[in-house]
């Protein structure tokens, strides 16, 4: 199969979830996905970015220019309490939605 | 790895654009760096990992427009949001350390409260005065109140806004420059009968002035043409919207229904709106036809008989120039009275609030000086609580020292002090509310008593100058200790642990107290110079002495003489009225508390009369600024009554009376006018108009009396006997009380002429005394206010010069210790104390003196025979303000001399 492109907002909870871990910078974060989704999840790495700012500006996360490994000046973000409670409650949505379109689309056909 | 986002609050981030974008470069740049590392390190070359991560960025141009448009909608935000919650910080810190010293914050608050509540008063009663106009006019700036202004040579002008009728018919149809012309005219009636009679305001008004003005009635309508045709006019009603509620407990259908006027039935019309007062701001109960008035037989006609006034709506487009040219053109081709300046005489257009004799009415202009006097107050206030700031400030410049120390920048620590101050202010602000209540209700039952007011003292305007006055406080207020917290020298001040605030902040502090006192220094001569102008007024010689007469004068239904009678009843009526008043002062002469009586048509403060006058050796009589000749029908014993003096011959006497020889007594102006250098005495005054009028022959010569106000141009005033006038009337008897107050002669009056006539409508007993008084309201008044505004900032800088002084002394307890322990005596200290103090204050007074000498003599018009640099004010004032001082300097002073030095020299 090729790569199943994002449905349009998952990109915000997959960000989220990855920064729930640890703070990550942007190129962090995009490998993490990459890692996660054993590449079968294709998306834009701009929009990796968009999505961070986007929930920046919404106080689920923050950001803080740091030092890397190999001492590169990078930006970092880091999730808030708000951001916490927030991915929470949308992941129990997402998978909620996710095994009621699943239980409906695999539902044997009526004889 | 991540610095603490605790230094993000102390950091002051003005993000601009190009910082955004720069950061987004950065940010990009930063992916593609480590991507490129990342893929060397799977073993691409460093250009061929380069590309590959270009390549899986994706269109970075595009992407970074998008990524650009993203950052800066969070920047923003963001910044937004850390603003807010710095203030909300910063709020919370401001109120919790105001309660940590309440008494320095109630002080600030108090001073505030006053300061603004002063002001917010004043606007709120220069704003109705002036600046809105009255209530329910259409355009009120297109509106405009005619004034005729004339010259006589050598003599000056004198301007009326007093017409007759025949002058608003002229303008009516003459000028073109009007889009309307109404007359009115403002008057008082008896409203219902017996038990529920009562005094009412009436307006007079021709039946445009409606349309005019472009009112709405609240309910029915206004009269209409047909109702106000001169000769034909209808007894028809409009309510005021106050009467109709209290009287008539705002009934609708009152519309239609009959109410009593005089004693005469009147169809009620309609209600005019709430707050309706015409023209003019004064309340009015009543509306009804101005033809209903005949104040002459000729009255549409005649040049002489003035009452009414006209106010015009000019055409769009049209300045106030063109139809004040346009009005006197008009004016001048109608005129054809007798009176020559009259004749070249200029008609004005002028706002609605100037008043009668051509200039603002005393109201406004005290009123206007009253704004600028509670503006310094405020300055007065501002200082002070700018000078207890800054002594806070210092007492707390640890406590900033170590803020600075941790980072903090410059520009947020000047929002935090002046979160603090305006907080402080926005609470004196509050405060300050109340003070508007009180005293706009105390100015306007004092000032402005016949003013309708139609909101409370606090309506949406004045809250919003209340407003922005807070807001001015607070932040100068702030702004005064934040200028003073210079980085290096508080950090110094940190290190070496010295008690006293620099010198700066003393000097500041010094020069704000001599300020405070300069300006206390300049109201309170301000209010020693009404103070010394009402004196004044009250000292005037007006000739007669309206404070020992009484006036009584009657009323009867079912016709007033002003309204057009068929003959046989004006006859009996004119039978009635003489016959009560002559048995009415026969009454009074009786009377043992009465030690003069007389009967008189035309009383001075009441009413004025000018009829034809020919005088040998004249072509016209002289017209002099006071205006005149007036004339006087007086009984024997008028002169003794009002107290009146005789220059020369003699007064009139029981033999003076209808039917016998015409005489005449002159007044003073008018002997030296008309026959200068020569003998009044036995000269010709042919009064009257007609063609065959016998002579006058003048008998004696008094004294110069005033007619109408305190002030007043010197004017030509004759009488002749009682009964002998012909075209005027309005009799009136004049009782003169033999024992002091006038005002206990007038119940027995009441009682002894009340059955007399049992037809009496009314019968008004009043002291004179009662029409002159509110001619000294102004003066009263602005001593009065100015008195109490001085004395608060007198107050407020007497305290400001304690806190100073105290400041002072307890910076000084160690050296003020020293001399003690060296044997110095008390008295010395006490003496460097007071001398300080005094200093401070003499610096004040001389300052104050000098802006006073500056500023008075704009006052000069308000004043009543004073002169602004009158030496008598100046030092009473200088006095009390050392005096004070003194007192203020005297507690620290003796606090200081009671320091115990052993305690002193132990501790550093």
């Amino acid at each position: 199969m090729a790569a199943i492109p994002l449905m349009k907002g998952t990109l915000d909870l997959l960000v989220l979830k990855a920064l729930s871990w640890t703070p990550m910078h942007g190129l962090e974060i995009t490998n993490w996905l990459e890692h996660q989704s054993s590449g079968e999840l294709s998306f834009d790495e701009s929009g990796v970015y968009q999505a961070l700012y986007r929930m920046e500006e919404r106080g689920l996360i923050e950001a803080e220019w740091g030092v890397s490994d190999h001492n590169r000046r990078a930006r970092y973000y880091e999730i808030t309490p708000a951001g916490r409670r927030h991915l929470a409650a949308e992941t129990r949505r997402l998978v909620r939605y996710g095994e009621l379109v699943t239980g409906i689309l695999t539902a044997p056909a009526k004889a | 790895m991540i610095r603490p986002g605790i230094r993000r609050l102390f950091r002051l981030r003005l993000r601009r654009s190009d910082l955004v974008a720069q950061e987004l470069d950065d940010e990009i740049q930063a992916h593609l760096a480590l991507r490129a590392e990342q893929l060397e390190q799977q073993g691409l070359s460093p250009e061929a990992a380069r590309a590959e991560a270009l390549r899986r960025f994706g269109p970075v141009d595009e992407a970074r427009r998008k990524l650009l448009r993203a950052a800066e909608r969070r920047e923003r935000r963001l910044g937004m949001r850390t603003w807010t919650a710095g203030i909300r910080q910063d709020l919370r810190y401001a109120w919790r350390s105001i309660v940590r010293e309440p008494g320095f914050a109630a002080v600030v608050v108090v001073v505030i409260a006053l300061g603004v509540g002063a002001n917010a008063t004043m606007f709120g009663i220069v704003d109705r005065l002036l600046l809105r106009g009255p209530e329910h006019v259409r355009e009120p700036d297109r509106v405009a109140r005619i004034h005729v202004t004339t010259h006589e040579p050598g003599e000056g002008s004198s301007t009326s806004g007093t017409f007759g009728y025949v002058t608003y018919t002229a303008l009516r149809d003459g000028a073109r420059s009007f889009e309307r012309v109404a007359a009115y005219a403002m008057t008082e009636r008896t409203l219902g009968s017996g038990e529920d009679a009562e005094e009412i305001p009436v307006g007079e008004a021709t039946w445009d002035f409606f349309p005019l003005l472009g009112v709405r009635p609240a309910v029915g309508r206004f009269f209409s043409e047909a109702e106000d045709r001169p000769g034909d006019a209808q007894r028809v009603a409009v309510l005021g919207y106050g009467l109709w509620t209290r009287r008539y407990a705002a009934d609708p259908a009152i519309v239609g229904r009959t109410i009593t006027i005089d004693g005469l039935p009147y169809t009620v019309a309609g209600v005019a709106p709430k707050g309706f007062t015409g023209a003019e701001l004064r309340r009015a109960d009543l509306w009804r036809p101005m033809s209903l008035r005949h104040p002459a037989p000729d009255w549409q006609t005649t040049w002489n008989s003035l009452w009414l006034h006209i106010v015009a709506r000019l055409k769009p487009g049209v300045t106030a120039e063109q139809a004040s040219a346009d009005a006197t053109i008009a004016f001048r081709r109608a005129y054809t009275g007798d009176d020559a300046p009259m004749r070249e005489a200029r008609v004005s257009a002028d706002p609605l609030y100037v008043d009668d004799d051509g200039g603002p009415s005393m109201e406004v202009a005290v009123s206007r000086w009253l704004v600028g006097v509670s503006f310094v107050v405020l300055l007065v206030a501002c200082a002070n609580v700018a000078n207890l700031m800054i002594a806070r400030a210092v007492r707390r410049r640890r406590e900033v020292a170590v803020r600075l120390a941790l980072g903090i920048a410059r520009g947020r620590l000047v929002r935090l002090l002046l979160t603090e101050s305006v907080l402080l202010a926005g609470l004196g602000g509050a405060a300050a509310l109340l003070v508007v209540l009180f005293g706009g209700r105390l100015v306007r039952t004092t000032l402005l008593p016949d003013i309708e007011w139609i909101s409370s003292p606090v309506n949406g305007r004045v809250l919003m100058v209340a407003a922005a006055l807070t807001l001015l406080t607070g932040i100068l207020t702030g702004l005064a200790p934040a200028l003073q917290s210079d980085r290096r020298r508080l950090l110094t001040a940190l290190h070496t642990g010295v008690r006293e605030g620099g010198g700066r902040s003393s000097r500041t502090r010094a020069a704000l107290a001599i300020t405070q006192a300069a300006f206390s220094v300049v109201l309170l001569v301000g209010a020693g110079l009404f103070v010394r102008s009402l004196w004044n007024a009250y000292a005037i010689d007006l000739g007669v002495e309206p404070d020992q007469v009484v006036t009584v004068r009657a009323s009867w239904p079912p016709q007033q003489a002003d309204e057009a009678l068929p003959e046989p009843f004006e006859e009996t009526l004119q039978q009635r009225r003489d016959a009560f008043y002559q048995r009415a002062l026969d009454r009074a002469r009786s009377n043992p508390d009465v030690e003069h009586a007389a009967l008189a048509i035309g009383v001075p403060f009441h009413s004025g009369f000018g009829v034809r006058l020919r005088v040998t050796g004249w072509d016209s009589i002289p017209a002099l600024p006071g205006g005149g000749p007036y004339i006087q029908a007086v009984s024997a014993g008028y002169f003794a009554t009002v107290g009146l003096q005789l220059l020369r011959g003699r007064v009139f006497d029981r033999s003076d009376h209808a039917g016998t020889e015409p005489v005449a007594i002159v007044n003073r102006t008018m002997a030296r006018t008309l026959w200068p250098g020569g003998e009044a005495v036995g000269q010709c005054l042919r009064i009257g108009s007609g063609t065959d009028v016998p002579c006058a022959r003048v008998v004696g010569i008094v004294e110069d009396a005033h007619r109408f106000s305190l002030r007043e141009q010197p004017a030509m005033q004759y009488y002749i006997p009682f009964g002998q006038e012909q075209g005027i009337g309005g009799t009136m008897l004049l009782v003169r009380a033999r024992s002091q107050p006038a005002a206990a002669v007038m119940e027995s009056l009441r009682r002894e002429l009340h059955d007399i006539d049992p037809t009496v409508l009314r019968l008004d007993v009043e002291p004179l005394q009662d029409r002159l008084d509110p001619q000294f309201r102004p003066w009263r008044l602005g001593a009065i206010l100015i008195g109490v505004f001085g004395a608060l900032a007198l107050v407020i800088a007497a305290i400001g010069l304690y806190s100073l002084i105290a400041y002072m002394v307890a910076g000084r307890t160690h050296e003020l210790g020293v001399r003690l322990a060296l044997g110095a005596p008390t008295s010395d200290v006490l003496r460097l104390v007071l001398r300080r103090g005094l200093a401070l204050a003499g610096g004040g007074v001389a300052v104050g003196v000098l802006l006073s000498l500056l500023i008075a003599p704009q006052i000069r018009e308000l004043l009543f025979d004073t002169s602004p640099r009158d030496p008598l004010i100046y030092g009473a004032v200088a006095a009390v303000l050392l005096v004070a001082a003194g007192l203020a300097s005297l507690v620290p002073a003796r606090r200081a001399a009671r320091v115990d030095p052993a305690v002193v020299l132990r501790s550093d």
